[in-house]
This record gives structure tokens, sequence and C-alpha cells, in this order.
């Protein structure tokens, strides 16, 4: 493992000058992807500033929204009550999401910048790889793999984004708090992630030193029903092959609102605005469902290994949709 | 999950001896081990498959802080060259700049702590001349060995019974790579000591650990000791000597302190070899009732560039299954591919996926119930010899495993069996496992106060052999369990052989049997001569051992403790060496029959998505004696979850131009997790088997054995797709 420093400031903003004004340093909070990466000789910086001990834990209500610390772990807020009781499909995503031993120690905010799993980003004996190497190439696309992603995807880069989390909160428009020594601003989650495109490296919004603060999720309307559908090749600890985080408020057969997302898919979590526009004030039948599925999963971009997604993310999609509406 | 008693067969399940000592953290694995001095060692690994090293810069690594050596090939030691044992082994690393697959060790740093090694090997800066690589069985540029072991067999006419078989099977089945992932890193820990050398390491046979570093290193057997008495699991893994441990013992050798190296996880990927893919041809011909005229089974399996595997997968064929006419051939094929090597059922395995397959199949054709295709197939004789069998409970698994999983409750009619999206199927094999057996030894001691010990070097892998020995050791000197210790894992004991193979049980067990007996000899011959004991002038036949002591049979108050014995003639000890070999079945006129099994599955199919979940699983064994029922079970079940993992998700992917392993890690390389695996029921049938004196058959592999095409054959069953090739994945039972 590269040598690194290790400071723990005692504030928030001691913290974020610490990492903004060292190119190499980084932030420190759970640390089950980090220190991995770091082990694996794929990340490499020359300072770590743990922020686990900064005030930023706990759950908060706040009207119609919950306002989630971005310390909090996942295990803290999969105890939720009240997310539990209005929007179960993200306890779902959180319980599915890693073992109760990983959900300890992750925090929500280093859950929503966990890296992609993608076996030749995380072997840095690959010498192709955009994302680690920018301009390197892309050794996955050549490859024989299914856990690539199918969305959002291009030769450049197909590393899946592998939160389960982060697909539910998309659904629900939840909103990150980013924190600098500018000042803070706020970034929905579905503007947070930034696809692939020529640059892989670059994955989310975030500058050098701005810290994840704190996330909103609004919280849906009484009597919505949600549900979090992951499909895998084992029965758990696995990443998703497909999975499908739906949210609707119905009207006898009728959906009246829906929001829809899809993780195991995408190269960011995948938010299925067509779906919600077929599903809106539609009748809950198989063929509506059909084609909420074709609008969601358009164009792939596919590799040998991951063409049989298309159909996978489709039915996975129809499953969730029967059951969230039945 | 429960295990119905058959006490005729089966020994007292009784918890493992060295239990507390593993729970508790006391038992102390050679990852364990830390010795004063000690320096950390981390392999550097070629990350091209094929070519030749040009130019290796090592001086930042020895730069680097904490490091001690940076050993190449440009100043290893010259080793000599690695006996076969049983085998090839890796020859001596290091030696040339020739690359031969990728991941092959090419360095070795030594430093003062494990990060400043890894940290240090990181640093190691390789140039090569890259050669194309040959890595697909299918290049015709790959060199093909046919009949690679001269046990090509063939019997009848096949070529004339196919042409006129009106049912004919013609199908192709494959398997993929599989990792032996034993849970505990293999671990080297190597320790001079003038011209003496000690090895804690993780093997599962410490005397040819022993033998192949004695003559790499130009020593007498006798000046290197192996260590082993326990290891993390080995499923075969620990059945060569790899080149990590050349590596530890020559980097301390060239430190001067004892050296540890200790494998990563993705090391252990490509430095203890993995179980190889496979290509099996079939063809079966039978009559229009299901009567098997014919069997046709080619194998084609891998090989490293420089070595040697025994695999036969078409051997299955021979043994299993009445046939007149009967062909069985195999072939092997070289790439440059990390080494193949055996992991738990080796070849039976996959060359019974293959067959119990086409069985299913040949079942379907002809229009009958799968199970009783099996039977009517069941061979009452060896068909090749037309010998009896030593025992063979084949018929016995079948059918109480149907009974006991209600195979009569199946509707044969195909997606006929349904709940919710889910379709049910109902899946069965058969199994018919090889014999194995090598020459082993042992010694037995009664010491003074009546207990007594017994001294091998094999080692127990966590099978059990720790317990079933004191256990069989107890039961022939007249001792309670706990009055029996066990030493096991050192080479300097009586030489042993490999905890593989499932043949250690009857090999161990049956020099055990003859050092008790040889003991008990001795004894009898003391009090014999001792005109004050009871025992005076009686012969060896009629005497009988109970609660440590020696007695005339039916007359139990004219005996005396074996202590007594030992305190009248001023013993503090008394001992004897026991050794096995197996029996001839020439002589015996019979065939030694493997243990046999049958395995009933009910599997769930989601009809949209194409995801196999497995509901519950009947596997019936047939392994003669059992000596501990628990442990016997445990070995079982282990089986199972690894025959799942081989149905459903193991694969060891290759990257189809570098020869890189794609998913060496425990996060991509998928294994069953508990949720994977369902109730499953466990039972023992048969009798004991009439080829050694202890009356046992391995069963350390057979669990896995028949369970990977019961759910392919519960798979057509529940949507009427068959699966030919392993893992079955959702991709594939998809419509």
């Amino acid at each position: 493992m590269h040598e690194f420093r290790y400071e723990r400031p005692a504030t928030v903003a001691e913290a974020i000058r610490a990492v903004a004004h060292d190119p190499e340093a980084d932030f420190l909070a759970g640390g089950t992807t980090e220190v991995d990466l770091m082990k694996d000789g794929v990340f490499h910086p020359d300072l770590l500033v743990d922020i686990t001990r900064l005030p930023l834990r706990g759950v908060r209500r706040d009207g119609t929204m919950l306002q989630v610390g971005a310390l909090t772990t996942m295990e803290e807020l999969a105890s939720d009550r009240t997310l539990m009781e209005r929007a179960p499909f993200v306890v779902e995503a959180l319980l599915r999401g890693a073992s109760v031993q990983l959900r300890n120690m992750a925090t929500i905010g280093g859950n929503l910048l966990q890296r992609t799993r993608c076996r030749y980003f995380r072997d840095p004996a690959v010498p192709a790889c955009n994302k680690r190497e920018p301009g390197s190439g892309c050794e996955a696309v050549n490859s024989v793999a299914r856990m690539h992603a199918i969305l959002g995807a291009s030769p450049a880069c197909i590393a899946l984004h592998a939160s389960d989390l982060a697909v539910a909160l998309v659904a629900l428009d939840a909103v990150v708090h980013i924190q600098s020594e500018e000042g803070e601003r706020l970034v929905p989650l579905t503007q947070f992630y930034l696809m692939p495109g020529e640059t892989p490296d670059r994955e989310n919004v975030l500058r050098h030193g701005e810290l994840i603060t704190a996330v909103d999720i609004p919280l849906p309307p009484e009597g919505t029903r949600s549900i979090y559908l992951k499909i895998r090749d084992r029965a758990s600890y696995e990443f998703a092959l497909a999975s499908a985080a739906i949210a609707v408020i119905m009207d006898g057969p009728v959906i009246k609102e829906a929001r829809v997302a899809m993780g195991g898919v995408g190269t960011i979590p995948w938010r299925g605005f067509e779906a919600e526009e077929v599903l809106r004030e539609a009748p809950a039948t198989p063929d509506t469902f059909r084609s909420a599925a074709d609008g969601t999963i358009r164009d792939p971009f596919i590799v040998p290994g991951t063409a049989f997604k298309v159909e996978l993310a489709k039915r996975t999609l129809i499953r969730a949709l029967t059951e969230v509406t039945s | 999950m429960t295990t119905i008693q058959q006490p005729r067969i089966l020994g007292a399940g009784v918890d493992r001896v060295d239990g507390p000592l593993k729970v508790t953290g006391q038992a102390r694995y050679p990852n364990d081990v830390n010795l004063p001095g000690m320096a950390y060692a981390a392999v550097v690994r070629s990350t091209i498959p094929s070519g030749r090293i040009t130019r290796m810069d090592t001086t930042a690594a020895e730069k680097s802080p904490g490091v001690l050596e940076v050993i190449t090939h440009e100043n290893a030691d010259h080793l000599g060259e690695a006996p076969a044992t049983f085998i090839k082994n890796p020859q001596p690393p290091l030696q040339d700049d020739a690359i031969r697959f990728y991941g092959q060790y090419i360095a070795v740093v030594v430093a003062d702590t494990q990060q400043n090694a890894t940290a240090a090997a990181g640093l190691i800066e390789v140039e090569y001349e890259r050669h194309e690589a040959i890595l697909d069985p299918h290049d015709p540029r790959a060199e093909r060995i046919k009949d690679p072991w001269g046990e090509d067999t063939a019997w009848g006419d096949v070529r004339t019974a196919l042409n006129r078989a009106p049912v004919m099977i013609d199908q192709t089945y494959t398997t993929s790579e599989n990792t032996n992932n034993p849970l505990g890193l293999f671990t080297t820990l190597a320790s001079w000591d003038g011209d003496t050398l000690t090895l804690h390491d993780s093997n599962q046979w410490p005397n040819m650990i022993q033998q192949v570093v004695a003559a790499m290193f130009g020593l007498p057997r006798d000046a290197v000791r192996v260590l082993t008495p326990f290891v993390g699991g080995g499923f075969g893994a620990g059945l060569r000597c790899w080149s990590h441990i050349p590596l530890a013992v020559m980097a301390a050798r060239h430190v001067g302190r004892p050296v540890k190296l200790e494998l990563t996880r993705p090391e252990m990927f490509t430095g203890l070899g993995h179980r190889t893919s496979s290509i099996n041809w079939i063809r079966l011909g039978a009559t229009r009732d299901g009567r098997l005229t014919a069997i046709e089974h080619e194998s084609l399996t891998t090989l490293p560039l420089d070595g040697d595997e025994y695999e036969p997968c078409s051997s299955v064929s021979t043994w299993s299954y009445a046939s007149p006419n009967v062909t069985a051939r195999d072939q092997q094929v070289r790439l440059n591919i990390p080494w193949t090597n055996f992991m738990r059922a080796p070849g039976d395995a996959q060359g019974n996926f293959a067959l119990e397959s086409a069985i299913d199949e040949l079942a379907w054709e002809v229009g009958l119930d799968p199970l009783e295709i099996r039977l009517l197939n069941y061979a009452e004789v060896d068909p090749k010899t037309g010998r009896p069998w030593s025992s063979n409970a084949l018929r016995r698994c079948l059918e109480v495993g149907a009974q006991r999983f209600g195979w009569s409750n199946r509707n044969p009619e195909i997606g006929s069996m349904r709940d919710g999206h889910e379709l049910v199927g109902y899946g069965v094999a058969g199994v018919s496992f090889f014999w194995y057996q090598q020459p082993c030894s042992a010694k037995v001691i009664v010491r003074g106060d009546g207990s007594a010990y017994v001294r091998s070097a094999v080692t127990d892998i966590g099978t059990g052999t720790y317990t079933i020995m004191a256990q069989l050791a107890a039961g022939l000197l007249g001792l309670e369990v706990d009055q029996v210790e066990m030493q096991l894992g050192d080479s300097s004991m009586p030489v042993g052989t490999a905890a593989g193979g499932s043949g250690l049980t009857a090999a161990l067990g049956s020099a055990v049997h003859d050092a008790c007996g040889r003991l008990i000899q001795k004894f009898v011959d003391l009090a014999g001569t001792d005109p004050f004991s009871p025992l005076a002038n009686v012969p060896f036949e009629d005497v009988a051992v109970s609660e440590g002591r020696l007695f005339r049979k039916g007359d139990p108050t004219r005996g005396e403790s074996l202590a007594r014995i030992l305190a009248v003639h001023g013993l503090t000890e008394l001992s004897a060496d026991g050794n096995s070999t197996p029996n001839s079945p020439d002589q015996l006129g019979m065939t030694p029959a493997g243990a046999r099994g049958a395995r009933f599955v009910e599997v769930r199919v989601d009809e949209d998505l194409g995801r196999v979940r497995v509901a519950r699983i009947v596997t019936v064994n047939d392994g003669g004696r059992i000596l501990n029922e628990k442990l016997a079970r445990s070995q079982i079940l282990g089986g199972t979850v690894g025959g799942v993992g081989m149905a459903l998700f193991e694969d060891t992917v290759t990257d189809k131009d570098t020869g890189r392993i794609a998913n060496a890690t425990f996060g991509d390389y998928l294994i069953p997790v508990n949720a994977d695996i369902p109730d499953v029921h466990v039972e023992f049938v048969g009798e004991p088997d009439a080829f050694n004196p202890i009356g046992v058959k391995g069963i350390g592999e057979i669990g896995l054995v028949g369970v990977a095409p019961a759910i392919a054959n519960g798979i057509f069953h529940a949507t009427g797709k068959r699966i030919r090739s392993l893992p079955i994945t959702m991709d594939e039972v998809m419509d």
C-alpha cells in the first residue's frame, strides 16, 4: 500500500480545508470501498482526512422530508422507522445492498460515492482503464463479462454503478448537500452523477475539497406503494444484474403517479423518466408495463456478455411493476 | 437437515476432538505461526501469458523501506529438479526468463514487515518480449495429448452397437474452470538451522512437500521437516508442492532469517491450480425400453504448458452402468494457463455431469422415468471385468433417496408443477465414484497410564481425520476416545499418504488397524510369558479387549489391564508400527468400488427471469462403514454445497487475450452463500466394504458429485430446457 498521512480534524470546516488544500488528499468515512481500493493499488492518496467523528450523523424529520447526515451508517438508516413506513423500498435497497457487517461501517455519503466493481478498474495490472488511467482505453469492453452497464455506456467505459441505495434515492428525487470552503450547494441526485462520456474518471459533480454533508430524502405521500426488486445470480451478497426501484400511487386499477429507477444496468443509477411518462394515468396492465420497460431500456450499449441484460432488465422492471401495482 | 440412523454401518457421531482448539483459536494454522526474527515475503507475478522477461528493474524495490532482499531469475539459487509424486510438481521457480502463464511468479521480495514487502513488490518494473499465447482449447496450434494416462478403455463394439441402436443420444457437455478456494490462505514459513530446514506449510501431504523440497534444495529428506497439524481446507489444492514453497525456502536462505510467505486471495487463483474445464462428447445407444447397449464417452481437458494433470472425465462411463459396449477416451490440450489441478472429485465431477445428463436425456427420449432408467441399467457386477463389486449400494441409494424425496409425487410432464412465477422441477442423478488407496503407515503407542497415542505424518485438512482415527484406535484398543491422543501433520512421523482422492481413511485407517493388531499381539505376548498373569498361555485368538483391559474371550474376569501389563514388565510405553497397502483386485477376485450415491433435487425456476433456486436436496450415499456419522454428514453437506456452486455459480473466467484470471476475488468468483443452500437431507446406506479391513470407502469427495446433473435434470423437468454447460446461469435459462 502507498504510504499516506492521516488526520482527524475536529470540525467540518477544518476537514474541508485539509482536503481542499492538498490535491492528493481525500476524505475517509466508512472506508468500505476506499480502503479496498487503496489495498489493491487503485487509489493512492497522500493524505486521508478522517471525518467519521464529525457531527454529520443522524436522521432528522423535516416536514415531508428526511434529512440524513452523510455519516449516518447504512444500518442506522435502514432502521429508521419513518423511512420504513413511508418509503420501505429505500430500506429494502439498503438491506439488499450489503451485509450487516458492511452496513455497520458504510455511510450514506460514502455509499453514494462508491466506485464501480468493474474487474478491469480494480486491478492495476490491467493497463487499459479510462476510469483509472484517463486516456488508456477500456479493457472491459473487449472482454467476456456480465457485470457491466448497458445504459450510458460507451466504448470508453462500460463500468456499472453498483449502488442499490442510490437507485431508490434517484427515484425519489433525493437532494445532496455539498459543502466547500465557498459554502453549501444543493444538487439533485438525478443531476449528481455524470455519464462517462470521454471522461469516465469523472463520476459526479463533486469538485476536489467538496464534502457531502447530508442527503434529503423526500417522503412519498401516504398510501404510496413501493418496491425494490434486485435480481442476481446468488441469493445474497452480490451486486445486481438488474434491479428496479419503484414507487407508485394508485387510483383503483390506474397508476396516478410513478417513480422508476433501475440499477445493475447503468453507468449511473438510472432514472426511468420515460417509464414514468408511460405509467402516469395508465392502467396497470402487462401492455403498460412492457411499454414502460421498452421506454427505459433504450439504445443499450452491449457487449456479448451483457446482451442478455437488455431483456432481463425489462422483465425485472415488469415484474416489479406487476408486484407493486397488484 | 436430518440424518436417518442406519446403526449397522454408522459409527458414533462424536464431536471433533480438535473442535475446541479450533473454535477457541488455539489451533495454530501455518499462517498463525510466528518465529523470532521472522521476515515477510511478497511475490511478483507476470502480467503476460507467454513470452520472456527482457528487463527487470528492482532498484526502487531494493531501496524501499524495510526491504531485505529481492530475488528474481537473475539472482535466484539454482535448484534441483522437482520429482514427480504420484503426479508432476511444478519445476523450481525463477530458473529462467520464460513466461508460461499470466500470474507466474517472477520475483519475491523479502522485508521486515508484510506491508513493506508488498509495497516494494509493486515497485519492480518488468519488460517483456511477448509471444502469442494459446488460451483456447480449440486452438489448432495447441499440443494435444491423446490417452494421457494409458487408461483409455474399450470393450465390445461400440461402433456397431451405436449403428444398430434403435435410440441414440449424441450430445456435448461442458464444464467451466473452477478454483478450489480453501478459506485458509496458503502459507509457507521457512526456517533454516544450518543445513536443516523446517517448514510450517499449508498442504495435504507433508511427506510429499518434504520429498520435493529436499530434492530441489539438494538436502537429505531427513533434513527437511514439514509441519502441517492444521490447514484451512484444501479441496485438492494442497496435493502438490506449489512454487511459493521453494520461493519461501530460497528467500529464508538468502536473508538468513525465517521467512513467511502468505498468498493473497488473488494469488490463490493462479498459484495453486484449479479444476480444468472439460468438454465431454457422449453417445449412448439404447433399446426402445431404455436398456443401454453402448456408451461412448470422450473428454478434453486442459493442461498448463509445462505441467501434468490426472483428470480422467470419461472413466465414470466405464463403471457407472451396465453396458455391453463401452469406449472411454480422454485427451488433454496444453495452454498458457495457470496449472490445472485436482479439485474435489477431479474428473468424476465433470464426467458424471455429462453422463448423468445424457442418461436423463435418454430417459426422456424413451419415455422412461429418470429414476427407473438408472435402476434398469444398474451394474450388478463390474461391467468391464464381470467381477463382483467389493460392495455397491447404488440401487439402494436410488431407492431410499426416491422414498425420502417423495419422487412418486412427481408429475412427469414438463412444466406441469408450478408455484406462482416458479416452475418446479425434480431432478435425479446417480453417482459411482472412483476408488483410490495408497500405502500408508502409522505408529500406535500405549502409555504407562493405559492411554494411547497415534502418530502419522498425514494431515487432517478439516475432514475429521483426527477424530475418526482416535475413534478407530480407541475401538481397537478397548479405550475411550478421549484416552487416545492423535499426533498428525509432521513429516518426521511415520510416512503417510495424501489427504486426497477420498483415500486417506482407508489408507490410514488400515495402517492404524494393523498397528493396533500388532500392539495387542505384543501385549498378549508379554502377558503370555508372565506366569502370574491371568492371561498366561492364552493364545492371541482367544483374547478380547475392552475398557483398557485384555481378557479371555467368554471370561471377562480373567484379564489384565494394559497399564498393569506395562507396569509388571517395567515398561513406560509399548508401541507398534502399522502399514497398509491396497489389496489386489486379482487376489481378492473383486473390483474395489468407490462410494456410491444418489441425488434428488427440487429446483424452482422463475419463468420470466430464468433464475434458478434449489429448494431441497436429498443425498443418499454408500460409503461402506461410516466411522463417525456426524463428521461423515458434514463431508456430504460440504460436498453438496460445492456441487451447488459447480452447478450454478463457480466459473473461473480467463480474459481471452491476456490469459489473466478476471474474477480472482471472492467478490467476483461466486460460491454459494447460506441463502443459496436449502434443506439438505443426508443419509447413508450400504454395508461395510470388503476391500479393506476396516470396511470403509472414502466419502470426502462424493458429496459434490451428481449435484450439478441433478439440478440440470430438474431444470429440464421444470422448463423443457436442456442446459449442457456449467455453470447454469439465468441468461441460459431465460427464454
